[in-house]
């Protein structure tokens, strides 16, 4: 299980990444990033709404009222051309870390 | 299964938004909680279980709130309303009303037909049959902006039909002036004037600039919301 911590800094990241692939709903998105992740990222309500508005403030993901598959009235999440250009640097930046960590942890054991 | 739509309004009721707003953030998180709960009825929980499941994404409203309301604090002063009802109404009140006089220019003149009435007194009623065939597009237009900037769908249609509302209250004020204004024009002009201002005046004029053009916006704005719910249905993932 990944700490709060990480888990914080990811999230956007997530977010960005799951919408990379369509709209979605935030129920569906939670449940989306959950499933892709293999439970390690787990989005409550209370976590991922003032998130998802704070990203849309900065413009990366705008939300509007629509039909959901299932005939319900939703917002759904899609990514504004901000947002997809800001993806591309996060990930890059997250992979970076993740080596520099397992470089570090190989050294450790080394 | 509990109303949760009332639930999250009661413990989110200090939140301070514009109204708007505030019901849109309701409608978001009650419908997050509903689905939340029916997934795990689905799994087999009992439904007390399936509540307290739902409700234990949210271990406390009051911050929660907060968290939300500075998350959506704006850094423009444009209040959501204005971006989602008011911006949209007024162009598309500006471009139905600077489309007549472009069409005129363009030769596109209204047509005048003639209805025989009382007593066989003839009446003039011009139909500006192109500018309404426009309009449609214009309340797509209006209905395209409101939802871009996030409006819901009541937001959706107003900014959509406004025109049709505007000229409305523009002739609610007008008309208790017209007999004034009859009585202020000369011998030839009232008797032009009279027709107008006959027995179908009001008919007439409240058909010719609100019904006519207010069901031709909401033509423009039901097959916009009828385009983006089939593309939509293709596009969206749900539950």
């Amino acid at each position: 299980m990944i700490g709060s911590g990480i888990k914080r800094g990811t999230a956007e990241l997530a977010v960005l990444s799951v919408l990379q692939d369509g709209p979605l709903h935030g129920y569906e998105l939670a449940r989306r990033i959950e499933q892709q992740t293999d439970g390690a990222l787990r989005f409550t309500l209370a976590a991922l709404y003032p998130m998802l508005y704070r990203m849309e403030q900065q413009r990366w993901i705008r939300g509007s009222w629509e039909t959901s598959a299932n005939g319900r009235w939703r917002r759904c999440y899609r990514l504004t051309p901000i947002g997809k250009k800001k993806l591309l640097p996060l990930q890059r930046e997250w992979a970076e870390l993740f080596r520099a960590l397992q470089q570090l942890t190989k050294a450790a054991h080394a | 299964m509990p109303n949760w739509q009332e639930f999250v309004g009661q413990r989110l009721s200090g939140l301070a938004l514009d109204v708007a707003e505030k019901e849109e953030v309701h409608a978001e998180l009650s419908a997050h909680l509903e689905e939340s709960y029916e997934s795990l009825r689905a799994e087999g929980l009992a439904e007390q279980a399936a509540i307290n499941g739902a409700l234990s994404q949210v271990a406390d409203w009051d911050k929660l709130g907060r968290q939300i309301q500075s998350a959506r604090r704006r850094e423009n002063t444009m209040t959501p309303r204005v971006n989602r009802l008011w911006l949209p109404s007024l162009v598309t009140l500006l471009v139905s009303i600077f489309l007549l006089p472009l069409l005129e220019s363009l030769g596109l003149n209204p047509q005048f037909f003639f209805l025989v009435g009382h007593h066989d007194r003839t009446y003039g009623l011009s139909v500006y049959t192109v500018w309404l065939a426009t309009l449609p597009f214009v309340g797509a237009l209006g209905a395209y902006l409101s939802r871009r900037a996030g409006g819901t769908r009541r937001a959706i249609i107003i900014s959509g039909t406004f025109p049709a509302l505007a000229f409305f209250a523009v002739l609610l004020s007008v008309i208790p002036y017209m007999g004034l204004l009859e009585h202020r024009l000369d011998a030839g002009a009232r008797s032009v004037f009279h027709t107008w201002t006959s027995e179908f005046r009001h008919l007439g004029v409240v058909a010719g600039w609100v019904l006519l053009p207010g069901a031709c916006l909401l033509i423009g704005v039901l097959a916009y919301i009828q385009t983006l719910r089939r593309l939509t249905q293709r596009g969206v993932s749900s539950v």
